[in-house]
């Protein structure tokens, strides 16, 4: 009765092991087909590659482990110690989503040349963009750990009268270990992802230099072991940490999702009043960012630059429109790939559970694939399905689509127990059940996801127009950063962060709506 | 190390190279001397065979100079580390500067290191583009970004621009082979250069001599380096000379030497070998043999004006600044 349920955490491994088989002969199959296109290698001419330029290979991997280690320490230490904050002084926790929304939104191809201004020579803009892109995800995840204990524990240990940190000490922080490894588990391939796009801004060695030497060189079969190496040892870090957790009995956390936002308590102007001050301030860390690094306004546009560019300069109209266009085209490609990546992804999901031996074959793969960097399967993907608006939007799906798999997943082995019974005591089928009990169950890990989705959507979209196709804003940008038009360039940035904090809003409200429907329970406070 | 009182940025910067441990920058091991860095306008290659020349060959560190190469990068710009002191020196080219200075950078351009433009029309033999008029009706791929480019060769040899089909791509030469495309807008030192060593022959259209004239891979300072630091930007520059005038006499001797100082960056020795050969005719040229490397003359910024105009770009004559190159030839 409770194993039609429950889908087995381990699956078979025979039928894991045939699901990966088959996967390599029909790549192998596959890439002896299109051997004159310069589009596929196979796994035998990647291990031969492998055995050519292993030197090589685990050199320029090291170096890009080196910086992407040292950023994914500084970004999870920044990103623990504002969930820490954040729950200390609950105040403080929507200016501090925002912030790291913002931060982590910021367009790599923008924050490069910055960085490596302010960093000078040496690996510190692959570091600092590793950093950057493990703070926002450590955040929101951690903070949801802290969050995970019952209310039971809190009200036991205020009864003995002892203060927020003996609450921090002893409730909040054990109960955040397994969210933490989560954390660890999602940022590991980001960091791996940041560093390599870091030596864009030019660097000797590493699996970013190598990709672009790739590339160039019309190397199909370097491009596709790179991706390889790269994607193994992301998979081997996040099968690593699960190794880890697994040791030390850490039990993997029910469902990662970020607390379903407030319910809108406050009335319209002091929302409003509270939003403008925040934009404020943002402004204000943004003017004093550039001041107090004596930044060159040549390079390093303030927020004044940008309002004359957009608003009040005389050719404000024009840049307006140019730039809306090419918002508009990011947008046509990042709205459609985020929706396909959460219908494949919720889809199936569903499908997965009426058929849970499948589940459990799958779920370990797309944890797997869920860690292979978007600059590796960018150019691959285009590669593969042209420069139209549909390889754009089949890496923005595949972007979105692994971890929304895992999430809905995740929700819908947590369907209320009382009511699978009952159906299964009226011997309801499996559709049945998914319907009333399991989909409900699903819903705010799809919301969840949805939020998630957004920087996703916009680092994905950007990368491959900037990579791959040469259209919209990914692509306006790079061209600005080589004619100088940096007042461009930062204007393109103040447009893509007010894009996705709309975007951020308008799930939230919807999510909100839904869930007050569906699943009234998750915003219970 | 620095000559002014050290500003937050360079505590930063220092911070930064401290946690790097090992600066990216190569320099020599007998490293002493007034520490100056150029910076380049890409990925180490043998595309800057002449700097690595002057390195390993001492003609920086006689001088007094302790000079770091700065590699780019596909997220490089050459004009904020310019801008920035970073760097007294950068690669780069007239219609970047142009635009660059047009946003307020006081860039000079002191030196020409490549006296033809390396912009090409890259073919495939069975459907070739000989001359500007063959592009008419063909797919061009090409990365958006060099529109004006493309624009430009048309004004200049009075085709309809409107009448080729534009295949948005960004730089790599597999749209060309896959049949996406049937031509390529691409730099002549490179791309073809792939596709030879994958075996591929193509025919090859320069576009400078189609009356496309915009000096490549400039050598450029801000005003401010040019007033104060003179001594140091002419020695370098002196060194860099002596490094490509070696380079000409062997390039293949220049290609084994990339390869050898940078063995991370998997470069294939046989590219970097036909590359060395290919960018020779676009360096040095009769003005080169006349003046020496890097010279221009007052006729060909002339052209490059027009050919700038053609891209939407108003600049003067004062963008040129040839004293440096005079002081470095004696003359």
């Amino acid at each position: 009765m409770t194993g039609q349920a429950l889908v087995p955490l381990r699956p078979g491994p025979w039928l894991q092991g045939a699901g990966v088989l088959g996967l390599l002969l029909a790549w192998e199959g596959a890439s002896q087909a299109s051997q004159s296109h310069f589009v596929l290698a196979g796994p035998s001419q990647i291990l031969e590659r492998l055995r050519l330029d292993g030197g090589l290979l685990l050199r320029a991997l090291l170096a890009t482990l080196r910086a992407g280690a040292l950023g994914f320490a500084l970004g999870v230490a920044v990103g623990l110690g504002l969930a820490l904050t954040a729950v200390l002084a609950p105040r403080v926790e929507r200016p501090l989503t925002t912030i790291s929304l913002l931060l982590f939104c910021l367009p790599l191809v923008a924050t490069g040349p910055v960085l490596r201004v302010i960093l000078g020579p040496g690996i510190g803009p692959q570091v600092a963009l590793a950093a950057l892109a493990v703070v926002h995800t450590t955040f929101t995840t951690v903070l949801v750990g802290l969050r995970a204990a019952p209310a039971s524990w809190f009200d036991l240990v205020r009864s003995y009268g002892r203060t927020r940190w003996a609450e921090l000490w002893q409730v909040r922080l054990p109960a955040s270990v397994p969210y933490l490894l989560a954390a660890l588990q999602i940022a590991a391939p980001a960091a791996l992802l940041g560093a390599m796009v870091g030596e864009f801004t030019g660097a000797e060695r590493g699996l970013g230099v190598l990709t672009i030497q790739a590339i160039r060189s019309l190397d199909v079969v370097g491009a596709w072991t790179i991706a390889t190496v790269a994607a193994a040892s992301a998979m081997a870090v996040h099968g690593g940490l699960g190794v880890l957790g697994r040791r030390l009995d850490i039990i993997p956390p029910p469902v990662l999702l970020a607390p379903p936002p407030d319910p809108p308590v406050r009335s319209p102007a002091a929302r409003g009043l509270a939003l403008l001050g925040l934009m404020g301030f943002v402004l204000l860390l943004w003017q004093g960012l550039m001041d107090a690094l004596a930044l060159s306004p040549f390079f390093a546009k303030r927020p004044a630059d940008v309002w004359a560019y957009l608003v009040a300069g005389s050719d404000a109209a024009v840049h307006r429109q140019t730039l809306l266009v090419a918002l508009g085209e990011t947008a046509s490609h990042a709205l459609p790939g985020a929706l396909a990546g959460l219908a494949s992804g919720a889809g199936l999901a569903a499908l997965l559970v009426l058929a849970p031996p499948f589940a459990a074959a799958v779920l370990p793969l797309s944890l797997a694939l869920r860690s292979i960097p978007v600059v590796v399967t960018a150019p691959l993907i285009v590669l593969g399905l042209g420069r139209g608006p549909a390889g754009t939007i089949a890496v923005v799906a595949a972007m979105v689509f692994f971890p929304t798999l895992v999430a809905c997943l995740s929700g819908l082995r947590h369907a209320s127990r009382p009511i699978l019974d009952i159906l299964d005591s009226y011997d309801a089928g499996r559709i049945r059940r998914l319907a009333i009990a399991q989909l409900p169950a699903m819903l705010p890990a799809l919301c969840a996801s949805a939020r998630m989705s957004i920087p996703a959507a916009i680092l994905a979209t950007t990368t491959a127009e900037w990579l791959a196709t040469g259209r919209g804003l990914g692509s306006h940008m790079a061209m600005t950063a080589m004619t100088s038009d940096y007042a461009a360039l930062w204007s393109s940035i103040v447009l893509i962060g007010l894009a996705a904090l709309a975007a951020h809003a308008g799930i939230a409200a919807l999510e909100r709506a839904l869930l007050a429907r569906f699943a009234p329970e998750q915003l219970a406070p | 190390m620095t000559r002014s009182a050290p500003t937050r940025r360079q505590l930063l910067f220092t911070a930064g190279s401290l946690l790097g441990s090992g600066l990216l920058g190569v320099r020599p091991t007998h490293a002493q001397g007034i520490p100056v860095a150029m910076q380049l306008s890409w990925l180490h290659s043998v595309q800057f065979g002449g700097s690595y020349i002057a390195l390993r060959n001492g003609y920086w560190a006689e001088q007094g100079l302790d000079v770091t190469l700065l590699p780019g990068g596909p997220n490089a710009p050459v004009a904020p580390p310019l801008v920035a002191g970073q760097a007294l020196l950068g690669r780069g080219a007239a219609d970047y500067d142009a635009a660059a200075v047009a946003q307020g950078a006081p860039f000079r351009i002191i030196g020409v290191a490549m006296q033809k433009n390396p912009f090409c029309i890259a073919s495939l033999p069975a459907n070739p583009v000989h001359e500007p008029r063959d592009l008419l009706g063909k797919r061009l791929g090409m990365a958006l970004i060099n529109r004006p480019v493309l624009d430009a060769l048309c004004a200049l040899n009075g085709i309809d621009a409107t009448a080729i089909e534009i295949v948005p791509t960004q730089y790599d030469a597999a749209p060309l082979l896959q049949g996406q495309a049937d031509c390529l807008l691409c730099w002549a030192t490179d791309l073809p250069v792939a596709m030879a060593v994958q075996g591929v022959d193509s025919v090859v259209m320069l576009m400078a001599d189609h009356g496309y004239e915009i000096h490549a891979q400039t050598y450029i300072a801000t005003e401010d380096s040019l007033a104060q630091r003179r001594d140091e930007i002419v020695k370098l520059l002196r060194g860099e000379a002596r490094g490509w005038q070696d380079y000409r006499k062997d390039p293949a001797a220049a290609a084994a030497l990339t390869v050898e100082m940078f063995p991370d960056l998997g470069l294939d020795p046989e590219a970097q070998r036909i590359q060395a050969e290919r960018q020779l005719p676009l360096m040095f040229t009769d003005v080169t043999d006349a003046h020496g490397f890097g010279w221009f003359t007052d006729e060909s910024v002339e052209a490059n004006i027009r050919t700038l105009a053609l891209l939407g770009q108003e600049v003067g004559p004062d963008l040129w600044d040839r004293s440096v190159l005079e002081e470095v030839h004696g003359n």
